[in-house]
């Protein structure tokens, strides 16, 4: 089968899932199409180290994941260093004293920066338990990890958000 | 579905779709495709398009399926997806025995047109009855023509929807069958056509 086909068919059979998988990870459309687009050269790179009656859609889902995490680092990295700049440009020119009120939900938005606050892997954890419902085993598959570890992971993360999950 | 899963599964497909563009150049309308890999007669690949239903048929796994598909439709991204629940139902509806009829819209239009009006008259026999090639032929405009009828309904794309098994022989023997004449005798007999004691 040409490159075109296997891509394709991974794309077919696995497309799906993993664009629901990346979008809920990183809450936007684009950069989760990028990443699907990453995700497939990628797994198609390394097709043939691959062995026969290997887990496809788990090697997927890690491949996937990792994409998704050096992409939330990369953009963490990104939004401190313009985080600084915006510190520096307040400091030179003061605080926007405008005062259009306050947000309608501050309360939301508020726990919205604590998880996006939170190190990439207990808020992927805490992502996957939480928006997509899985078992523990299902996390430690998508994550690359054992169950215990994304157990850990979920429970450190609501720990510091003090969020109630069962 | 509700309204919030119905925006999410199109963000999704959108998603799938871009991807499908930009690594493989196919542009055309997608082809959404499912499994049914628990059925009396097998496993059974469904795939559908705009304008409906274009596949039903016996493969042998979801790799084998796909592959046909990419290779048929080589400009269309495809892809599994559960728009196709509706067919499925109507499927395990069938095979339950609980309903025997289809409700669904057919996409016919890559056949001949000879070909599609032997299938247009194949849909119309209800179940629990058969009929012979050559009654198929003459009801399709050419009675001389049962050999050709034979060959459309081979070609059938949509098996079960529209039920290519209950054309048989003039001499009452079950002729062939895509997906194997046990295949065939199982459908026969789901739908009360032939009593068990007979085969």
């Amino acid at each position: 089968m040409d490159h075109n086909l296997r891509v394709a068919r991974l794309l077919a059979v696995h497309g799906l899932e993993l664009a629901r998988h990346l979008r809920r990870l990183v809450h936007d459309d684009d950069v989760a199409q990028d990443l699907l687009q990453d995700t497939l050269l990628r797994a198609h790179r390394a097709l043939t180290r691959l062995g026969a009656g290997a887990n496809e859609r788990a090697w997927l889902y890690r491949i996937a994941t990792n994409a998704a995490l050096n992409h939330l680092r990369k953009e963490k990295r990104e939004r401190r260093a313009l985080e600084h700049h915006a510190h520096e440009a307040e400091s030179a020119v003061g605080p926007d004293t405008d005062g259009h009120g306050q947000q309608p939900d501050v309360r939301r938005v508020a726990l919205w920066n604590r998880v996006a606050g939170l190190p990439e892997r207990q808020r992927v954890a805490l992502t996957l338990r939480v928006a997509d419902e899985l078992e523990y085993a299902e996390i430690a598959a998508r994550m690359g990890c054992t169950a215990e570890a994304a157990r850990a992971n979920v429970y450190q993360a609501t720990k510091k958000l003090r969020l109630e999950v069962t | 579905m509700s309204e919030h899963a119905t925006a999410e599964r199109r963000a999704v497909e959108r998603i799938v779709l871009g991807a499908f563009r930009q690594l493989t150049g196919r542009e055309a309308g997608a082809l959404r495709y499912a499994i049914m890999d628990d059925t009396p007669v097998g496993i059974l690949g469904l795939s559908a398009g705009e304008a409906g239903l274009n596949h039903v048929g016996f493969v042998k796994d979801e790799d084998a399926f796909v592959e046909r598909l990419l290779a048929e439709f080589g400009d269309r991204p495809v892809m599994r997806s559960t728009a196709l629940d509706r067919a499925r139902h109507e499927l395990e509806r069938y095979f339950k025995g609980r309903h025997l009829a289809f409700d669904l819209e057919v996409d016919l239009s890559a056949l001949s047109p000879f070909d599609r009006k032997v299938l247009e008259v194949t849909a119309r026999i209800p179940a629990g009855k058969v009929a012979t090639y050559a009654q198929v032929a003459a009801k399709a405009g050419n009675p001389r023509a049962s050999r050709a009828a034979g060959n459309a309904l081979h070609k059938n794309p949509v098996a079960i929807i529209v039920p290519c098994h209950r054309v048989l022989r003039s001499d009452g023997s079950l002729g062939g069958y895509g997906g194997g004449l046990p295949a065939k005798e199982w459908l026969l007999r789901h739908e009360g056509a032939i009593a068990t004691s007979l085969l």
